[in-house]
């Protein structure tokens, strides 16, 4: 077992009140109505992350009052976690905004203008900038929480009314990098398994993972699997930072941040050279390629390669408690098992080589065959609650059409031009700005006027003060479409008022390829509009002052249509009907009334409704449960691996080198610092910092101090600490824990205060392939500025 | 701004103020997973006041457990090893923040996850009554 509570509360115990000194909260509390005192419950998903849990709102007298779980849901089996219990208290939120927010200048105080007002100048802006400066000079950066609905009709409106690929989204903050390993290693993205393997697995792999706060309702699975099979089951949990998830851990496996790779690789070493590899499997299903050719080449190359990864080299390179042992004792665990699971998520994906590192991680589900079969699978999770089905098949990405097409195949174009009824040729061919390129972009002075939806990037990019400034800047226009005023709010030109979850009707798809339905429940506040009525009259208005009927065709099919849930029905029956047939995502039997009927969605494939009441497809291509497996098969193997990305139809194992950071501490910057997600909030906190049990649950940041190193720099718990990199600083109160490994630093990322702001820290350096950047390491320094200070929780009002 | 620091006081006074009755299982086990699912506790006393004893403003930002670690040591360890504990079902889930609290929170708390196990409860008793609180067993098929 991993940690006794009595050492575990050893590590935790420095942490007094002290560091919690506050003052007035900011927010009132209301009275709320008891959960069983409803008119009626409403069925749908929760809102706050990716695990999907299926969730009834009880309404009483027109308002959102309670939430419970829904036990027949196979995602959450009825749990929730406490942002899912609670987030009604955000509906009916005394400081929603209620009315669209417009000034000529950033320095000007905002006034409330009319939505007709707001609608004509968010037009004129964006066609002004497109008449002035080119296609290109406009943008679109959404959200992994927007539904997909909204998603889909924003990147139709920019790619085929606008002409440009200018369309990204958050997902590439988190999501990227698993893209780009589930396309180059299994030819198809998004995970083969699903949740239910949980309960059948007898070993799991949670590496770069605190799934017991960023997860929490998919850990209690993990949590009960184990739990109930103490002996049979075995959790090896790999983190530079002993986390609330070791806690079920049988084995914890401590390094120095970015040296996973050479742990990955080690394993792989163990497997083959103690001959635990599937060899059936491998010759049946897998290749083995190296580099940017993609070269294929063979065993002995892959097992020669490996020669510089054996247990004692790589245990040198890691350094904390990876021993030769270790390695070996978590190669054999994960071969051995009957079904062995990995679950990672930002700890991989947030990385300089985070494709590589979900390459790893798959290499060894191929070597031993740990796949496709019952309880075994290499599962990537999801932070945002519609990054998969919102954004990753819906088009939300610069590179990336709707129903997983690339923007640079030609063929793949004409299908959706064809689709929208919209001439050939109209979508441009090449990829947009990529995130970080985007907000280069507008710092570059490229981007004339920009569309941030559903986000707050001045909050959640890495090395936020460099685009803030960009952002401010009196020559791009932007535009945000939030619920609350937010840090991105800040640096707004047009504020404009959306409607909440339940509040609007809309699809949300897991991590697990499921899409859930959410109906409207309740109205929005007066004022407030659902993001898919503000992209249709905003683009009736766009095609007006361009002069272009291809930008109206657009919308055409949506124009009169009733906002609160005929116009989200006609755009997802759009989508999954026109986009999403014969691709891997194929959710044409997911229409809203199959939706509707079921306790918990469907998971794609699902090319149709009868085989969509069954739930979809649990277990990607394998025959007999994957309607494409059989469709596609050519021949009798019993898998088939028919995903767009991989001609040759295998599964290619990687020979990927182990790269270190982009910043690694030196004498200047000498500590390596890493951030997270912590249970009781959401993000930015602009929604769980209104919850009053959420904000006092964690109402600060702080900073997590290795014991060690603590004691040599006389930091002591409570005290204020100044955390300083190469881009910016932040004043934190110190938790001292030993929760990072010596000479690491951890802070979680929600706080909004401009001391404790950590994205004002973090380095912007991102993966080449996938475009993500490296949030979980750099460099910095720390030292001891005070003992505790009085602290106040602070959001954005 | 007046500065506090009233940690240990609190405990001190906390100890003497909330009444949940007496525990009797304060042992340590070996681990976690031996002790879900096994331990069985007294059953809770309810408790005629509700609320919680007067704190700062400031003190109402410290996590319950922060100072229920010393204020009711056997309630926060039972809770810590509990599938609750692991899982981080934090104590405001079920009794709420300073200004809804509930010392003894409704069964419709535990509706909200476990809404099944209503069709269990016998009528007139509490969840708690059957999976004492704040481990909450249950009993292995
Ligand atoms: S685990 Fe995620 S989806 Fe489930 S209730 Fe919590 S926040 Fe919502």
């Amino acid at each position: 077992m991993g940690l006794s509570r009595r050492e575990f509360l050893k590590r935790t115990a420095a942490l007094t009140a002290a560091s919690y000194v506050g003052l007035e909260l900011p927010f009132t509390l209301h009275k709320e109505a008891s959960a069983a005192d409803v008119d009626k419950w409403v069925r749908g998903s929760c809102r706050l992350c990716g695990v999907g849990c299926r969730l009834d709102l009880g309404v009483k007298n027109g308002r959102g009052v309670a939430l419970r779980g829904v036990p027949e849901s196979r995602t959450n089996l009825g749990y929730l976690c406490m942002k899912g219990m609670l987030f009604y208290k955000v509906m009916g939120h005394p400081e929603r905004l209620t009315k669209p927010l417009y000034r000529e200048k950033k320095d000007q105080p905002f006034k409330e203008i009319s939505w007709d007002e707001a609608l004509d100048i968010a037009a004129k802006k964006f066609a002004g900038a497109v008449t002035a400066y080119g296609n290109d000079s406009v943008a679109y950066y959404g959200s992994g929480q927007a539904l997909t609905e909204e998603t889909y009709i924003f990147q139709k409106v920019m790619r085929g009314g606008l002409k440009t690929n200018n369309v990204e989204g958050n997902p590439r903050l988190c999501m990227a990098s698993a893209v780009g390993g589930y396309l180059t290693s299994f030819g198809a993205d998004e995970p083969i398994g699903s949740y239910a393997d949980i309960e059948k697995a007898h070993c799991f792999f949670i590496i770069g993972s605190n799934m017991a706060e960023a997860h929490p309702v998919i850990f209690r699975r993990l949590m009960r699997r184990k739990l109930d099979n103490p002996d049979k089951v075995k959790v090896i949990n790999v983190d530079p930072r002993v986390s609330p998830t070791s806690r079920i851990a049988d084995m914890h496996m401590q390094f120095k941040p970015g040296t996973d790779l050479a742990i990955l690789n080690a394993m792989a070493y163990v497997i083959i050279n103690e001959k635990l590899y599937d060899e059936k499997f491998i010759n049946d299903y897998a290749v083995f390629r190296m580099g940017k050719e993609k070269k294929q080449v063979d065993f002995a190359a892959y097992k020669k390669f490996l020669e510089d990864y054996t247990p004692e080299k790589a245990a040198a390179i890691c350094g904390g408690n990876i021993t030769p042992e270790k390695i070996r004792t978590a190669a054999h665990w994960f071969a051995k098992s009957p079904a062995t699971m990995s679950l990672w998520t930002m700890g991989i994906n947030q990385r300089k080589r985070g494709v590589w590192a979900n390459n790893l991680i798959h290499n060894l589900h191929i070597l031993t065959g740990q796949l496709l079969k019952p309880g075994a699978d290499s599962f990537s999770l999801t932070g945002q609650p519609n990054a998969c089905g919102g954004v990753r098949e819906g088009g939300g990405l610069c590179h990336i059409l709707p129903g997983h097409r690339l923007v640079k195949i030609e063929k793949l174009r004409n299908q959706v031009e064809e689709a929208w009824g919209i001439p050939k040729g109209r979508i441009p061919p090449k990829p947009g700005y990529h995130t970080v390129a985007m907000f280069e972009a507008i710092n570059a002075g490229k981007i004339k006027a920009i569309w941030i939806n559903c986000t707050s990037p001045a909050q959640s990019l890495p090395n936020a003060d460099k685009y803030r400034k960009g952002m401010s800047r009196e020559d791009c226009f932007i535009v945000v479409t939030d619920i609350f005023p937010t840090k991105t709010t800040e640096l707004a030109n047009l504020v404009l008022p959306t409607a909440f979850h339940f509040e609007k009707t809309g699809v949300y798809g897991c991590t697990e390829r499921r899409s859930q339905l959410t109906p409207k429940a309740i109205d929005p506040p007066k004022g407030a509009k659902p993001e898919v009525w503000i992209v249709r009259e905003w683009a009736l208005r766009l095609a007006k002052e361009l002069n272009d009927p291809v930008i109206k065709q657009c919308v055409a099919p949506f124009i009169g249509k009733e906002e609160g849930y005929e116009l989200p029905k006609a755009i997802w029956d759009e989508y999954s009907q026109k986009l999403t047939k014969n691709r891997d995502n194929d959710l044409r039997g997911a229409t809203y009334e199959v939706l509707k009927s079921m306790p918990d969605g469907v998971q794609w494939p699902a090319p149709t409704e009868a085989f969509a009441k069954t739930g979809g497809t649990v277990k990607k291509f394998v025959r007999g449960i994957d309607p494409l497996a059989d469709k596609e098969a050519k021949d009798d193997k019993p898998y088939q691996f028919y995903g767009p990305a991989h001609k040759d139809r295998k599964l290619w194992i990687w020979l990927r080198p182990y790269k270190g950071p982009a910043e690694a501490p030196d004498a200047e910057y000498p500590f390596y610092l890493s951030t997270g997600r912590i249970i009781d909030h959401w993000h930015t906190t602009s929604m769980t910092g209104r919850i009053p049990e959420l904000m006092r649950a964690n109402p600060y940041a702080y900073v997590e101090v290795n014991p060690a190193d603590a004691k040599r720099l006389g930091i002591k718990p409570g005290d204020m600490v100044e955390v300083e990199s190469r881009r910016g600083k932040n004043v934190l109160p110190a938790k001292v824990y030993e929760g990072p490994i010596e000479g690491m630093v951890f802070v979680y990322w929600h706080d909004m205060h401009e001391d404790r702001m950590i994205n004002r820290v973090t380095k912007d350096a991102y993966d080449p392939g996938s475009k993500e950047p490296e949030f979980k390491i750099c460099a910095c320094r720390i030292k001891r500025v005070s003992g505790p200070k009085p602290l106040k929780p602070y959001i954005v009002t | 701004m007046k500065r506090r620091w009233k940690f240990c006081f609190l405990a001190f006074v906390w100890v003497g103020v909330i009444s949940f009755g007496t525990l009797s299982f304060a042992e340590k086990g070996p681990s976690i997973l031996n002790k879900v699912g096994k331990a069985a506790g007294a059953a809770i006393k309810a408790v005629k006041t509700e609320g919680h004893p007067e704190v700062s403003e400031q003190e109402k930002l410290t996590p319950c457990f922060e100072c229920h670690k010393e204020a009711t040591p056997d309630i926060e360890k039972e809770w810590y090893n509990s599938g609750h504990g692991i899982a981080n079902v934090k104590c405001y889930q079920c009794h709420g923040t300073f200004e809804n609290m509930k010392k003894v929170p409704s069964d419709d708390n535990c509706y909200v996850c476990h809404a099944n196990a209503k069709n269990h409860t016998k009528p007139g008793k509490t969840c708690w009554a059957c999976h004492p609180a704040h481990n909450f067993p249950v009993k292995k098929k």
